[in-house]
């Protein structure tokens, strides 16, 4: 008997959607887990993915994309290729791996509960091979570092980073179940696959893919490659999404949870990606500047994409979004340094006079805001005052983001608020925003300072504070390079 | 007496800081306890007298934490005269 051709049956096998007479479309679709957003029934029905997959075709495509990676791995594992890999890059696929495995098993929840509460049987089908993606992602992601862990005990934290209240750790984990551990399904589908796998994941598993191959680290740019074609074929779910809210004059809620997510999501990606890329990734192997990244594939290719759709760019481009493209990164990576011994990766100063000068290239007035006070740094370094490199107290962290509080500016106050009696600090008007547009959602979650202060970390110590965040002596961070980042400072390390 | 934790930048630094403090302290005390978390590690040594700003207004160097109106975990800035 003939084979049919997909265009033959594939509406037929996924659209099946019907009304329901048995129960109530509330029953179904609880708004809690779904959400309606007032558009109910066969106003969902017209929703249609821009890519078309049977599950045969994913079976058969999966098993190749694994075939490809599980046997680079294995090839590579008979090499000395890891070992010969700059310390700095080693650092920046650590911070990866303990930011990104466990989560892809949180999306993987966030998926199906599309797949379950998804408003149309199209988008329950490809929300479908989207859980099946997030879980292959969680595996291979922490099989990879898993293999590495002979060489290296903070490749532990692949797994280990999510069950741990590191101050990094929960910043990411606030981020990732607002996105999608905790939200329901017609929000995962614009604030998860459309602002965040549209666009934030490219800059991760595309940039620093290419980063990685300019490195030299095959193994790392192939693995994050793959997850990318995954990404990029289920993140489509969010346009079709996007389509019927707009469609059905929703515009201003999508506009608001686009808004929403894509700071939250700037914020945490400036930390790991925008450290990794202008501070971790072997000068000569940088592709771009993490900004160059930034303009070319999120303020070009993705809001064009945005703005194709009908939708404005967020309220705060101009005046919070565009300028912390030159500073905030610059910041966090220098608090990331200065509090080593709180990451389970060894930070890259990264502030070589070669480097120094392709900084000030890439963002003219670095030495002015950065330089000067790396300059301190180096001066204690090259004098052996290495505890002068140390810090002595914690960074106040934002209420939304959960990063720490930085300034581009001098005398640049944190915004500082009550919200029923509850004294809370915001990093900016963004951030502030984004909290009190849901305090319901956010008031019962304390940051870190507000755990310190509240007397959950003792003793209230660094030392009771690194105890806290689970991090061991075998694991505490480091300086990459062992200090050896500027001619003079070559003398102290010796 | 009683530990009092403010929220602190020295001026040229780059990120706000948990510095306890005692309200007992006066404004000369209170820029030292900042200092020591900035100046020296960070931001380059001066050799300066040090003033405090609350509110956007400087604070007598002599006025201590309880007679300040500054309430716990409110933000200051420390700076270079």
């Amino acid at each position: 008997m003939p084979k049919l051709q997909r265009r033959d049956y594939y509406d037929t096998a996924r659209d099946m959607n019907w009304a329901f007479s048995y129960v109530s479309e509330d029953e179904v679709f609880p708004e809690e887990l779904s959400k309606s957003f007032g558009i109910h029934g066969e106003q969902w029905w017209g929703w249609d993915e821009p890519y078309k997959l049977t599950y045969r075709e994913y079976v058969h495509n999966q098993a190749g994309k694994d075939d490809g990676i599980y046997s680079i791995r294995s090839t590579i594992a008979r090499s000395n290729l890891y070992d010969n890999l700059d310390a700095g890059w080693k650092s920046a696929i650590k911070a990866h791996y303990g930011a990104i495995p466990v989560p892809e098993y949180f999306a993987s929840i966030g998926e199906a509960r599309m797949a379950r509460f998804g408003r149309a049987a199209a988008w329950r089908n490809m929300a479908t091979f989207g859980t099946l993606d997030e879980c292959r992602h969680g595996q291979a992601q922490i099989y990879f570092p898993y293999c590495l862990l002979a060489k290296d005990p903070q490749f532990d934290w692949a797994h280990k980073a999510m069950h741990t209240n590191e101050w990094g750790v929960i910043a990411a984990r606030s981020l990732f179940d607002d996105m999608f551990t905790a939200n329901d399904a017609v929000s995962t589908a614009i604030q998860l696959t459309f602002t965040f796998e549209t666009g934030f994941t490219n800059l991760q598993f595309l940039g620093m893919a290419s980063d990685a191959l300019h490195v030299g680290d095959i193994e790392f740019g192939a693995l994050i490659s793959s997850i990318q074609t995954d990404e990029a074929r289920h993140s489509q779910q969010g346009e079709p999404t996007l389509k019927i809210m707009i469609n059905n004059g929703r515009k201003a809620e999508a506009q608001k949870m686009v808004d929403q997510m894509f700071w939250r999501s700037w914020k945490l990606f400036a930390l790991l990606t925008g450290i990794s890329m202008d501070y971790y990734t072997p000068l000569e192997s940088r592709t771009m500047s993490f900004k160059e990244f930034m303009q070319d594939w999120i303020c070009r290719q993705f809001m064009d994409q945005f703005k194709d759709l009908g939708m404005n760019v967020p309220w705060y481009w101009e005046e919070h979004f565009l300028p912390e493209l030159d500073w905030v990164h610059h910041a966090y990576h220098m608090g990331v340094w200065f509090w080593r011994p709180t990451v389970w990766w060894n930070p890259d100063a990264g502030v070589s006079p070669a480097e120094r000068d392709w900084l000030e290239q890439k963002y003219p007035g670095w030495t002015d805001r950065f330089g000067k006070l790396w300059d301190v740094i180096g001066d204690n370094v090259r004098t052996g005052q290495i505890e002068k490199t140390y810090p002595a107290t914690l960074p106040i962290v934002c209420n939304c983001c959960h990063i720490p509080i930085c300034s581009p500016s001098i005398g640049k106050a944190p915004r500082i608020t009550t919200h029923n009696g509850r004294k809370l600090n915001f990093c900016c008007e963004v951030c502030e925003w984004v909290w009190k547009s849901q305090p319901e959602r956010y008031d019962t979650h304390l940051s870190i300072v507000d755990r310190f202060l509240a007397g959950h970390i003792q003793p209230p110590t660094l030392e009771g504070a690194l105890q806290y965040m689970g991090i061991t002596p075998d694991v505490a961070g480091n300086d990459a390079q062992a200090y050896v980042w500027n001619g003079a400072s070559r003398l102290a390390a010796e | 007496m009683a530990l009092f934790p403010l929220q602190a930048n020295f001026r040229g630094d780059f990120v706000v800081l948990l510095v306890p403090v005692d309200d007992g302290d006066d404004m000369s005390i209170v820029a030292d306890k900042v200092a020591q978390h900035a100046v020296g590690l960070r931001v380059a040594e001066k050799g300066a007298p040090k003033c405090v700003y609350y509110n956007g207004r400087e604070l007598p160097s002599s006025m201590t934490v309880a007679q300040s109106g500054i309430q716990p975990m409110d933000w200051i800035e420390v700076a270079y005269v």
